[in-house]
């Protein structure tokens, strides 16, 4: 998988502000395991440029810090 | 300390813990986890005083699914927040068993706006008649709300044929309530049910109460309502038409042929098709000419229903020759 080198430009994003530390919610739930902590900030981020857009990391993130933007051929 | 086993400990630990943040992983990771075992510090962290916390010991008792759990959720029923209220009686809607019809009956007794409108609510997934008694004193609430889910209650409840007390609720202030009150006349069977919706039928001033109260008579299939409906065959708002002329697709009366006939030529297709379908089961011979000029209709429906009804009609005719 390619990794990323543009955060913004992915589709999973993470308000760090909001993200849990010891929180591993949405990176036990991503079906193709491209979420990971930064260990520098203990902060969720998309790691891999591969998404299937199915959402349970979005839904079961506690604090509602995860935003999918789903391509819009997609909708 | 609960008993619990050395996988789910740290988080039990944590749940104790005084910093939100930390509550908030540990109540998702033994949600996650899903043990059975974890039920006990779920059900005290339905009292966590963080409502996020509360949602997601909600969701993760839900989804255990054990019966011991339908108290304690009960009690979320009267938060005031409304996402857990929500989320407590989507989880109750699922875990409530006729065993529980006593403890929501008490619930009711309970002088709190959310409790009574949940429990009302929860009456309908039990069905039992022993509730009609104290749904009955809601007819009469001050809140519009209350009065509206107790209507929609009473038509869930088995064996209860007849409820003089909610017919005054078809004079209701509150569109909302009439709208309810006219899809339960439906299934009573009190004497003035009839008369009452009838009259909602051609008076109301909100369309979706005489669309309603058409709807309604479909189900009693009185032949005394015909004139009632002939008139709300002419009502302004194409919906009542429509489910009028439904509704006399039950009750066949060779009165209503003229108005059927002009509704054949009505600007919506919905009626066009099922004035048509009601004069083929009347199956009167003298309507076929006005059936065959629809069979150019512009909508496919209305051109395959009016051939069924002239196909209908021919049939009959050919038998009784015969």
């Amino acid at each position: 998988m390619a990794l990323t080198t543009q955060r913004v430009d992915v589709p999973v994003i993470v308000d760090e502000s909001k993200c849990l530390e010891k929180c591993n919610a949405c990176i036990e739930v991503c079906p193709l395991d491209v979420l990971v902590k930064n260990p520098e900030t203990g902060k969720a981020y998309m790691k891999y440029d591969e998404c299937w857009f199915c959402l349970p990391c979005e839904k079961e993130c506690p604090t509602n810090a995860i935003t999918v933007q789903i391509p819009f051929l997609l909708r | 300390m609960l008993n619990v086993n050395d996988e789910l400990k740290p988080w039990v630990e944590m749940l104790q813990s005084t910093t939100v943040e930390d509550r908030l992983v540990a109540v998702k990771t033994l949600q996650y986890i899903g043990d059975e075992s974890a039920i006990a510090p779920l059900i005290q962290a339905l009292k966590d005083e963080d409502t996020n916390v509360q949602k997601i010991a909600i969701t993760a008792i839900w989804e255990l699914t054990n019966p011991i759990a339908v108290k304690p959720l009960m009690g979320c029923l009267r938060s005031p927040d409304p996402e857990v209220r929500e989320e407590a009686l989507s989880a109750l809607k699922e875990l409530i068993a006729p065993a529980d019809l006593l403890m929501l009956l008490d619930a009711l007794q309970e002088d709190n706006f959310y409790m009574q409108l949940n429990v009302l609510i929860l009456l309908r997934k039990i069905h039992d008649a022993q509730a009609l008694p104290y749904v009955i004193p809601f007819f009469e609430s001050e809140k519009a709300e209350l009065r509206e889910a107790a209507i929609i209650t009473l038509r869930y409840l088995n064996q209860v044929e007849t409820c003089p007390p909610a017919l005054a609720l078809i004079d209701d202030e509150v569109a909302n309530v009439r709208r309810e009150t006219t899809l339960t006349f439906g299934y009573l069977k009190d004497e003035e049910v009839i008369e009452l919706l009838c009259e909602a039928l051609t008076d109301d001033p909100d369309w979706q109460v005489r669309r309603n109260a058409a709807q309604s008579l479909a189900l009693h299939q009185d032949s005394s309502t015909i004139s009632w409906l002939k008139k709300a065959l002419t009502d302004e708002h194409w919906q009542v038409r429509k489910f009028s002329a439904r509704t006399l697709q039950t009750i066949a009366d060779e009165s209503v042929i003229p108005t059927l006939i002009k509704c054949l030529t009505d600007e919506y297709s919905d009626i066009r098709r099922d004035a048509a379908i009601a004069l083929g089961n009347i199956g009167n011979p003298d309507v076929l000419n006005a059936l065959q000029q629809t069979l150019d209709d512009p909508d496919a429906d209305v051109r395959i229903f009016s051939q069924r009804a002239i196909d209908k009609i021919q049939q009959q005719q050919t038998a009784l020759n015969q």
